[in-house]
């Protein structure tokens, strides 16, 4: 089939990224919108929009995306024939799927199934480690975690079954602190995710986390490459890269092929991504999970592989087949992107809402910003705090990194406290120019360095 | 017209060899300012488009003819209008720009109300177009779930002017 | 009432019958490309050799790079390609084998769909290009019927070429093509069913240019005769010279109860986009013709005719145009009624405007004598006609006149056309060709002086992002850079402001 009209059921600026490929596509857009949203840059961009009208009627605006039924009467109600969900809210919800399938309205994503594999980190282990994927040692909780904590060895990592996004999560370090941990993740998870299974994992504490894009049509599974997302807090991505810089090759082949051996075992059905821990220590590699959208961090792929990723799942969701093989992906090139959020590192990276004064950013070869924020622009206080994403690239790592300093230096957002000035002191910091950092990198270094990354706030 | 990061690009690629440190442009869609600095160019956008709402409820129908009314919906002709009727929630839009009268004659009791039962040949409404009037059907069988336009606005080509939630 | 399918020809036959094939750069196709594969077209009049050949020359952009970047924004509207089957780029007879590797090339970088298009009719060496196409892996392929008003071409001349088309395992489809919209309603409602009738079920398509307003009338007449696709073109490479205009035709056909399926928001989109194009890069839109009685004597396309002005308005010999054009109608029937189809009215028109102008008494500007006692006529004669008389275009459709034939052939180019060793392999090329270089780049320097594809390669990959809207912005740009700069300038329209400044 053909998709002539989308929903894209997102804000922000994944909705922004969205909306710009069906538009050169030729694709008629629709704009869910709730709240303020009716007038942001989307908004504006979008052919249409629409409001979503949740059944209960005061409910949270953020409660607006999430609702299954108010988002797909409003695909109906616009005579979308697909809806593209972005990233976050209904993006990997097995129910929103299936409600869009009930509607005749093609859901653009991965089927029903996979996101329900994917979902249950327990399910998800359980197909890794069928397809033949190292997975962690580790167990569902039942009635005694200690037993299960003693088998895989301290310290032991607590993580919700039906979770993500780091919620549920707890490093316990000795079996004394284990069946507090254990209650506290879940109420946590069932207060998030409505699930309270917990289960255990061997904690690495000297670990990356590097992953594998994959593209499938439901038969042949391809990777489009690795990423290196290890600077993190609280779980959370701050800056990656593609590729995983000092990686070795083996390391790197064995785990490109281990995702699509994943990804063949799903009969994965569009974009999607397997993260892995690495070992630094062991030269090993171990599943974490499979995301089943797009990412935050996609245009770093789309950098080194000149591929529209958005353009590749609405074919995809159009019924073709892989458009090319993985002997024809080349990659070239070094991408690194920074997410420029409204928050404060000084301050526990505590969110800033508020409105967007100005915005200047940088603009020349090799560089991208994905935004949706302008001069007026509301940052309101439900939504994550993302407000741009400047992506740089150079023939390699080095001459991305020249570019990423140039690059944060000419950016400037009024009005909000950004981590800017964190950014711009980690791009010169020489342990993240050497490459190769660890998970803990950014909370060491944070500390290490509070006042070179006090937040801007201008105007 | 908006504007894609290629644009910005070749724009960038020739005010870069001139002597200027500034270009200014603005359309009705978009504003595009570029600086040169001494680490390279910025750029600040602003889009200045205004957003074009398809009309969902009483409120929303009122805010969208305050905007752009003569635009919502005004493509027609995608076949993926029709396909709606699916989802379960199927819009019945207006055949024609005029005035919706959701009543035979002023004072008489309204065509549906929300509950109402209707068929495919059921009259929801009138809509007044010069001067003449032309019955709107429900084209399709169910339960009227949300009244859109209230009685005697304008509405615009292809506004919804009410939600049927079809029978399974 | 029927179910049409059409097939847009405005990035070949547009492109060249209103913008001499130079107006389309590979950007300008590769913006709208995408949103083209959405329309529902049946297929793209995509490429032709010639077109190979301007790419290179004029705007020196690499053509196989071209079809390998449409084909990945286009992936499901197949492309096609026009060829004589015994020529690439140049005008002189290819060798069998170069043309193989031409369509395995050009299978390769995505070409799916072939028009075969024989200038003499000559239907075995029609057949025998199918095959080879066929072999190289063409999907589909077509066989040119193309009309034309003379003494030989009656409706039982194309009744017997379906008939052969009919015949053939590798040719799937045919198709009338009126290069210079000479075909009537009329004349329609006899040509078209009895092609039909012995085409064996084979679908056919209908191709008739604008050139004296007739076309869109035939089409409103071709679904009913048992046509199943008709060649339009979008916008501004509509119309004139051009094909009749998409959205116009969709309209009309749906008015006589007719199904069209495409996306009408998508063909609008495109014929804006061709608008926007045309108006960006002076580009003349093509207009609706006027009819024009007098053509059906010389047929010459609107392309050649505004050629021929410019050509003797360059000369100072605006005034001949009259001569010119009565000599041109002569000429073609003693050359024994060529269609006039590439490249066959450049070749017409040559040897007309040769025995107006030329001969070697300085007769310059002294009336023509008509007939055979003029001794201007046919004493200059271009290598060309030399050829054709020669048969290496294949056989001519009618004998051409004999006192004509021997006046062209009593010279010693003639004799030494004729004793010409036969076209170079593949093999022989290479050897003479710098080592190393790819089929693509070995065909290109086969077809086209060594210089031209040397300027291509030095000039790098071509752009492949364009926006007419910025034209403007980048056109100012672009000028200020050859004049002294000012302090602010500012540029101020109705809905539209531009500002520069210096620090």
């Amino acid at each position: 089939m053909i998709i002539r009209r989308v929903l894209v059921a997102n804000r922000g600026e994944i909705a922004v990224r969205v909306l710009r490929t069906c538009r050169r596509l030729g694709i008629e857009t629709v704009l869910a919108v709730a709240g303020a949203d009716a007038d942001s840059v989307p908004a504006r961009l979008a052919d249409h929009t629409i409001r979503i009208v949740p059944g209960g009627g005061a409910a949270g605006l953020a409660a607006a995306y999430l609702n299954v039924e108010a988002v797909v009467d409003a695909a109906a109600a616009a005579g979308a024939d697909a809806i593209h969900p972005g990233y976050g809210f209904l993006a990997e919800n097995p129910r929103f799927a299936r409600a869009c399938e009930a509607a005749g309205i093609v859901f653009i994503g991965p089927g029903a199934e996979v996101l329900e594999a994917a979902g249950d980190k327990l399910a998800a282990r359980r197909h890794a480690a069928a397809a033949g994927v190292p997975v962690l040692p580790g167990g569902l909780v039942t009635a005694e975690a200690g037993e299960v904590a003693g088998r895989i060895g301290y310290p032991v990592l607590v993580k919700a079954a039906g979770g993500g996004g780091g919620r549920g999560l707890r490093v316990v370090g000795d079996p004394g602190q284990l069946s507090g941990a254990v209650t506290m993740a879940s109420a946590e998870a069932d207060a998030a995710f409505g699930d309270p299974r917990v289960y255990l994992e061997r904690y690495v504490s000297r670990a990356r986390h590097v992953e594998v894009q994959l593209l499938g049509d439901g038969e042949n599974v391809i990777h489009l490459g690795d990423r290196e997302c290890s600077v993190q807090r609280r779980y959370q991505k701050v800056v990656e890269e593609a590729p995983a810089p000092r990686l070795g090759e083996t390391l790197r082949v064995s785990m490109r092929a281990a995702a699509v051996a994943l990804g063949l075992h799903l009969k994965y059905q569009g974009l999607g991504t397997v993260e892995f821990v690495v070992d630094t220590e062991r030269e090993a590699f171990y599943f974490l999970e499979v995301n089943a959208r797009i990412q935050v961090e996609h245009p770093v792929t789309e950098m080194v592989t000149g591929l529209d990723l958005v353009a590749e799942q609405i074919a995809i969701a159009e019924g073709r087949g892989l458009r090319r093989s993985q002997a024809s992906v080349s990659f070239g090139g070094h991408a690194i992107e920074c997410r420029i959020n409204a928050e404060d590192p000084a301050d526990g990276f505590r969110p800033s809402p508020g409105t967007v004064a100005g915005a200047a950013f940088p603009a020349g070869p090799g560089i991208r910003v994905d935004t949706h924020v302008q001069a007026g622009s509301a940052v309101p206080p439900q939504y994550d705090s993302l407000l741009a994403k400047l992506v740089v690239s150079g023939a390699d790592r080095p001459e991305a990194l020249r570019r990423l300093r140039s690059a944060l230096a000419r950016c400037r957002i009024d009005g909000v406290a950004t981590n800017l000035a964190m950014h711009r002191a980690l791009a010169a910091d020489e342990e993240f120019a050497a490459g190769g950092v660890d998970t803990s990198y950014l909370t060491r270094w944070v500390q290490r360095e509070p006042p070179s990354v006090r937040a801007e706030i201008h105007g | 017209m908006d504007l894609t990061n290629e644009d910005v690009a070749d724009v960038l690629a020739l005010l870069d060899s001139l002597p200027y440190d500034e270009l200014d442009l603005q359309t009705t869609r978009f504003r595009l300012i570029l600086r040169r600095t001494p680490d390279g160019w910025t750029q600040s956008a602003q889009v200045l488009s205004a957003p074009n709402p398809i009309a969902t409820t009483t409120d929303d129908a009122g805010q969208a003819r305050a905007g752009q009314t003569g635009e919502v919906s005004g493509a027609g002709g995608v076949e993926g209008e029709a396909g709606g009727a699916t989802a379960g929630l199927v819009a019945v839009r207006a055949p024609l720009p005029g005035t919706f009268y959701r009543a035979p004659r002023p004072g008489a009791p309204p065509f549906v109300e929300v509950g109402s039962q209707v068929s495919a040949d059921t009259v929801i409404g009138i809509v007044e177009t010069m001067k003449l009037m032309n019955s709107v059907p429900a084209d399709a069988a169910g339960t009227v779930a949300e009244i859109c336009v209230a009685n005697a606005e304008f509405a615009a080509q292809g506004t919804t002017l009410l939600l049927i939630r079809a029978d399974p | 009432m029927a179910e049409v399918q059409l097939v847009d020809v405005s990035l070949r036959d547009g492109n060249q019958s209103l913008w001499g094939a130079t107006g389309l750069r590979t950007a300008h196709i590769l913006q709208i490309a995408p949103v083209m594969n959405r329309v529902g077209f049946r297929a793209l009049d995509f490429l032709s050799s010639t077109a190979m050949g301007v790419a290179v020359r004029t705007h020196r952009e690499d053509p196989w790079q071209r079809i390998r970047l449409t084909r990945a924004a286009m992936p499901d509207t197949p492309l096609q390609f026009i060829g004589t089957g015994f020529r690439f780029i140049s005008w002189e007879r290819a060798h069998p084998d170069v043309m193989r590797l031409v369509y395995e090339r050009l299978v390769a970088a995505g070409i799916s769909r072939f028009v075969v298009l024989d200038p003499t009719h000559d239907m075995d060496a029609v057949l025998a290009t199918a095959r080879i196409i066929r072999r190289a892996g063409g999907t589909e392929i077509i066989a040119a019927l193309t009309y034309t008003i003379s003494a030989v071409h009656g409706d039982a001349f194309y009744a017997g070429i379906a008939a052969r088309v009919a015949a053939s395992p590798h040719i799937d489809r045919a198709y009338v093509k009126d290069p210079a919209g000479l075909l009537t309603p009329e004349r329609a409602r006899t040509l078209i069913p009895a092609v039909r009738a012995r085409l064996g079920g084979k679908p056919l398509e209908l191709h008739a240019h604008c050139t004296i307003g007739l076309s869109p009338l035939v089409y409103l007449a071709a679904p009913n005769l048992g046509v199943q696709v008709l060649q339009v073109g979008c916008g501004a490479l509509a119309d004139g010279s051009s094909l009749p205009d998409a959205e116009r035709t969709v309209a009309n056909l749906r008015e006589l109860g007719h199904t069209v399926t495409v996306d009408d928001r998508l063909l609008a989109q495109v014929a804006s986009y061709f608008d926007q194009l045309a108006a960006a890069e002076s580009l003349p839109a093509g207009q609706p013709q006027p009819y024009d009685a007098a053509f059906t004597k010389h047929q010459l396309a609107g392309g050649v005719m505004t050629t021929l002005r410019r050509q003797l308005a360059e000369l100072g010999l605006e005034a001949k145009f009259g001569a010119v054009m009565d000599e041109v109608s002569r000429v073609r029937a003693e050359l024994g009624y060529p269609i006039m189809v590439t490249p066959f009215p450049q070749m017409v028109m040559g040897q007309a405007l040769s025995n107006i102008i030329g001969g070697s008494g300085g007769r310059k500007g002294s009336p023509p004598r008509a007939g055979r006692a003029s001794s201007a006529r046919y004493e200059v004669v271009p290598d060309q006609v030399i050829r054709y008389v020669l048969g290496s275009f294949g056989k001519p459709t009618a004998p051409v006149e004999p006192w004509v034939l021997d006046r062209i052939l009593d010279r010693p180019r003639a004799r030494e056309l004729a004793a010409e060793p036969p076209p170079l392999s593949p093999a022989e090329l290479r050897q003479r060709l710098p080592r190393g270089i790819s089929d693509e780049e070995l065909l290109l320097r086969f077809g086209m002086p060594s210089g031209e594809v040397d300027a291509m390669l030095a000039a790098g990959p071509a752009p492949e992002h364009y926006s007419p809207q910025l034209q403007p912005v980048l056109r100012l740009l672009r000028e200020l850079g050859s004049r002294p700069p000012v302090r602010r300038l500012v540029v101020d329209k109705p809905g539209f402001r531009l500002e520069l400044g210096r620090a």
